[in-house]
């Protein structure tokens, strides 16, 4: 978080506007990361609850905690990407 | 921004991962240019369609090596994955779930391998041979279309052109209906864009964590940095070949999904 905030503020010392998008989309991958990070650990704990509830079940549940992460990862590498074509964008201008 | 720039004086770290054109093949007007993933997308095709029939045509009773590791891997995918969503028609869509397993699977693990350093090693000359084939979003869009004609076309295949339409929008009162039409027509484009997405990115954010962690020897030219560098490398590399299974396993899995529920009429 510490880096994506530095560079931000560095990008706010580019001429023109351009700044303030790349600031924008640096901060917003730190964002990104804590929902999907908040996402994936609830899906961990979770998983281990199960697995301890009922130990036979634990291939099933595993194999589900590998499906859901994926999904969640599907779809924070989406928004990771359109932050990153944002600050390509603006290198180009 | 003058570390960025340094960075990216000595390395870029999307370099290995981009396509670059091979040869071109040129037809009076017409010109075929194949780039490198182009390359790899016809030997993941020849390995597959050459080598699997190959390794699977005993007839034994129980089949040992490479040729159980395939059926065993088909065998899952059909009972576990494909089974439980498509039902009694799980043989006739089963072959789909399949290929783009094995397919997915093939082009992740030719990129894990480093083709263009090791023809660099042997011919001296820089080139740019291999890169990770589904890094490219042309190819996982291309995967992601085929999946989306084969859901459709398999739900109007199996129930009729208007019952299928009539089944996607699940049961609600009249007045909702175009508001769950309007929905269901933007998840049916949406669930295909992120099937070509999340394969995609997983691939390239791998691949560029590695190619960031090798260009950090070239930035601060240190061999403290190189021994660090190349044990990150190595364990980043584990893992980049455990997300590769993983993301064709859920790519199989979320194309049977959508084909088991667009066989199946909604009650």
């Amino acid at each position: 978080m510490d880096g994506l905030v530095t560079s931000g503020l560095l990008a706010l010392t580019a001429p023109g506007d351009t700044g303030w998008a790349v600031f924008g989309a640096a901060i917003t991958c730190g964002v990104i990361i804590i929902g999907a990070s908040y996402g994936l650990s609830t899906i961990g704990g979770k998983a281990v609850e199960a697995i301890a509830r009922q130990p036979e079940a634990g291939g099933r549940i595993f194999l589900t905690t590998v499906i859901a992460a994926a999904m969640i990862e599907g779809f924070t590498f989406f928004a990771l990407l359109i932050c990153f074509m944002t600050v390509f964008w603006m290198r180009g201008t | 921004m003058s570390l960025n720039t340094a960075v990216l004086a000595e390395f870029n770290p999307l370099g290995p991962i981009t396509s670059a054109p091979l040869f071109t093949f040129s037809l009076g007007h017409w010109q075929l240019v194949v780039s490198n993933h182009a390359f790899a997308v016809a030997a993941a095709t020849i390995l597959l369609l050459i080598g699997i029939p190959l390794v699977t045509r005993s007839k034994k009773q129980v089949p040992g090596g490479l040729q159980n590791l395939i059926e065993s891997i088909c065998v899952f995918l059909r009972e576990q994955v494909a089974r439980p969503v498509m039902g009694g028609h799980t043989d006739r869509y089963v072959g789909f779930v399949w290929t783009v397993f094995f397919f997915i699977l093939t082009l992740n693990l030719l990129g894990m391998v480093p083709t263009e350093k090791i023809v660099e090693l042997l011919t001296g000359k820089e080139n740019h041979f291999g890169g990770p084939a589904t890094a490219n979003i042309w190819i996982t869009g291309a995967l992601a279309v085929v999946a989306f004609f084969m859901t459709h076309i398999s739900g109007i295949r199996e129930q009729g052109l208007w019952r299928y339409l009539a089944s996607i929008a699940p049961p609600a009162p009249w007045w909702m209906m175009p508001l769950m039409y309007f929905l269901e027509m933007i998840s049916a484009f949406v669930r295909p864009f992120t099937l070509a997405v999340r394969l995609f990115a997983n691939m390239v954010a791998g691949h560029m964590i590695v190619a960031t962690f090798l260009g950090l020897i070239f930035v601060f030219k240190s061999y403290g940095v190189a021994v660090a560098s190349v044990f990150s490398v190595a364990a980043l590399s584990l893992l980049d070949l455990l997300v590769a299974f993983i993301q064709a396993y859920i790519f199989a899995f979320l194309s049977a999904l959508y084909i088991g529920s667009s066989i199946a009429p909604e009650h």
